[in-house]
């Protein structure tokens, strides 16, 4: 038996130790974000010679500017109306198919399932010039449904895995007891499944969400009528082919880092619930 | 079954879907105006957007033609814009073609890009003499070129580049030394070496961690040293990397190190942090190109600096320096408004046009005749376009695993791995298999 004080001493050390290892990581996470903020408050050439993260001079006019000249308005709307259509088909659709998959018999089932997940290994730049060939040939080229239904498909394979995965664990009573209660299968889908799904949804949503948020190669290969671009299409135009106007580029990014960390917060719940239920190791 | 909240959301989705379809026509409903003619030029250069759009309107109010300039950047992004474009033959009137000139053939041989020889040539050769040579030759095919492409003009230029050296005024005269006098021989650059040492500052730096910067440099020494036409020979495979000249090209490398010249973790630099390193005064030379006059410009407007060639190590052959066109627009083939493409590419390459983006974006301009309303910075790097030279326009390209053992083979002499002799031995190893590898095919 050893003594007490050894205990002690080896609790106090051992939360010590693990506290210090958190604490690094949580400020080599939160540095980058304090850094842009701190770097949207300067000049461009205060950037590269005030290395402090507080400014000497705050240049709040640099948020003013960055919207301005980046033509934040349109595209903030864009994105927003992008994220929310995109989010809202992957659901809908993933939700459904995964539904199906976990729970329904009919052939083809094991192929279908696996070629979607096969779909999540090709690198996403890999499928740009097929997808425009594909959309230039259904005329939707250059359209919103165009690049929605591409950014649908895009996170399509992931969703469909998270939701298939969360349905097989879910007890099968449940649905029979809906059954019982003269609820059809698309019945029981809707009040039986989705309603318990809600962690594993908020994972969906959040991930799809952050994806559509920040992308623009496929919006810049899909689109060319500059009145559809997303917000990242902007943040683009402060980096020059050898000048990038850090200032404004950093102060658009915190701009359009915003929203996602809202919604993130928003559904945090969720997502902790999510992620612990087994959502993402299945 | 509460099937309310899912219509509701049904509806709601088909219709922001619906309410999204409905865009594309937007303007269109006015026929007058969908008969307007206008142009489209793709391009990635965010720093000249702004430039590009004033000259669009200026050419709106002369002829009434709408030129509409779609930036696509990063310029990765926008490579992969155009090759995407390019297979599903949606390519813009005036667009632009990145990467290196097998590419640029590429797009040239599936009838992609106008040869605009023809017009360069009309009116004996007005176009093509407004232009320096050296930045025609970039967008040039010759005649039983390598690439089996028609001999022919497939691009206009709108501005150039030339890598230089550069020196910190101020550090000059904190070193003793005259900041109007930089080192022309090699042996005066190695004895500023000593002082930079003595004074504990920190000497040359590059984006020599991106390789190709290395490539430049050591080709600007070998043209130097041994001529063009060995090094060309050399690329033929006619003369070995282990030829004594290449042996001393390695040993540059080596003489720098040892004499205090670089700047320490030199080989790992990208240009970016060179550039913010010399801005600010922390290296008292620098290895850029000329659009570094407008990087310098946003990062220090303080700094004192002079453009210098790079010190002569021979006096038996001049001294090059990487250049040519910077930018080119290409005119696609199979637009409707081919001519009006061509007409206004013929515009803006005019001395007036080329004279307002070089004031606008500091770059160097294409035009002979712009090029005397320019910064005195970029009137130095202006000076070196005529001893420009450039892989693009050398006809023979090196197998791109010599450059990389080539390159890297100089980044271990700096740290001091290898001697140049086991560097010369180890590319030439690489070169005679790629060689038989060839011979073989």
């Amino acid at each position: 038996m050893k003594n007490p004080l050894y205990y002690k001493i080896k609790s106090i050390t051992l939360n010590t130790l693990i506290h210090i290892f958190l604490l690094t990581i949580a400020v080599s996470c939160l540095f980058p974000l304090v850094w842009m903020i701190s770097s949207s408050l300067k000049t461009q050439s205060t950037i590269f010679s005030d290395t402090s993260l507080i400014p000497q001079q705050m240049h709040w006019e640099n948020y003013a500017l960055a919207w301005k000249e980046g033509g934040f308005g349109r595209y903030f709307i864009n994105s927003i109306f992008y994220t929310t259509a995109v989010v809202i088909g992957i659901i809908v659709v993933a939700s459904l198919a995964a539904y199906a998959f976990s729970r329904f018999s009919f052939p083809g089932r094991n192929i279908m399932f696996y070629t979607f997940m096969a779909a999540m290994m090709i690198p996403i730049p890999g499928s740009f010039v097929p997808l425009y060939l594909l959309m230039n040939k259904l005329g939707l080229r250059d359209t919103r449904i165009g690049y929605i239904l591409c950014m649908i498909n895009v996170g399509l394979s992931t969703s469909i895995f998270l939701l298939k995965t969360f349905f097989d664990k879910m007890p099968r009573e449940l649905e029979d007891a809906a059954r019982i209660d003269g609820c059809s299968k698309f019945g029981i889908w809707w009040n039986v499944a989705l309603p318990l799904a809600k962690p594993v949804l908020a994972v969906v949503v959040v991930f799809n969400a952050l994806n559509v948020w920040n992308e623009y190669l496929l919006a810049y290969l899909i689109l060319d009528n500059r009145k559809l671009y997303p917000l990242q299409v902007a943040l683009m135009t402060f980096q020059g082919e050898y000048i990038t106007k850090y200032h404004l580029l950093m102060a658009g990014l915190t701009i359009a880092a915003l929203p996602i960390i809202f919604v993130y917060v928003l559904m945090q719940k969720y997502i902790v619930k999510g992620v612990t239920q087994g959502a993402i190791v299945g | 079954m509460k099937f309310g909240r899912f219509a509701i959301l049904i509806v709601f989705f088909t219709g922001i879907i619906l309410s999204g379809c409905g865009q594309k026509n937007e303007g269109a409903s006015n026929p007058s105006e969908a008969k307007k003619i206008s142009l489209t030029v793709w391009h990635w250069m965010t720093d000249r957007e702004s430039a590009l759009q004033e000259l669009s309107k200026k050419y709106e109010e002369k002829t009434g033609i709408k030129v509409n300039f779609e930036l696509y950047a990063p310029s990765d992004a926008y490579a992969q814009k155009v090759r995407a474009a390019a297979q599903g033959n949606n390519l813009p009137d005036i667009f632009s073609v990145l990467g290196e000139k097998r590419d640029f053939a590429a797009y040239v041989k599936v009838g992609h890009i106008s040869n605009l020889a023809p017009f360069m040539e009309a009116n004996n050769q007005e176009w093509e003499k407004g232009f320096f040579s050296k930045a025609l030759a970039t967008s040039e095919f010759i005649e039983g070129n390598s690439y089996g492409v028609a001999p022919g003009i497939y691009g206009v230029p709108i501005d150039m580049t030339s890598i230089m050296m550069l020196y910190n005024k101020d550090l000059f005269k904190e070193l003793g030394l005259d900041p109007e006098r930089p080192p022309v021989k090699w042996e005066d650059f190695l004895a500023i070496g000593q002082k930079i040492k003595e004074a504990k500052k920190q000497g040359l730096v590059s984006g020599w961690g991106e390789i190709w910067m290395i490539d430049c440099i050591a080709n600007n020494f070998a043209f130097n040293l041994m001529g063009k036409d060995k090094v060309l020979l050399t690329i033929r495979g006619e003369v070995p990397y282990t030829d004594p000249d290449w042996i001393r090209v390695f040993t540059l490398f080596k003489q720098m190190q040892d004499a205090g010249l670089l700047y320490n973790g030199l080989v790992s630099m990208v240009n970016k942090t060179a550039e913010q390193l010399f801005a600010n005064g922390k290296a008292v030379f620098a290895f850029n190109g000329s659009w570094c006059v407008n990087v310098y410009q946003g990062m220090n407007p303080d700094l004192k600096y002079g453009v210098m060639f790079l010190p002569r190590i021979s006096d038996k052959f001049p001294v090059s320096v990487w250049g040519g066109a910077g930018s080119s627009f290409m005119v696609y083939d199979k637009s409707k408004n081919k001519e009006g493409a061509i007409k206004f590419l013929q515009w803006l390459s005019d001395k007036e046009q080329q004279m307002f983006l070089a004031e606008e974006t500091r770059n160097l301009p294409a035009n002979k005749g712009a090029a005397g309303r320019i910064s005195p910075a970029l009137a130095e790097f202006s000076k070196a376009i005529e001893y420009s030279t450039h892989p693009r326009v050398w006809g023979v390209s090196e197998f791109s695993q010599v450059i990389e053992a080539f390159d890297k083979g100089i980044q271990s002499i700096i740290i001091g791995e290898k001697t140049p002799e086991q560097v010369a031995q180890e590319v030439q190893k690489i070169k005679e298999r790629e060689l038989a590898k060839k011979k073989n095919k």
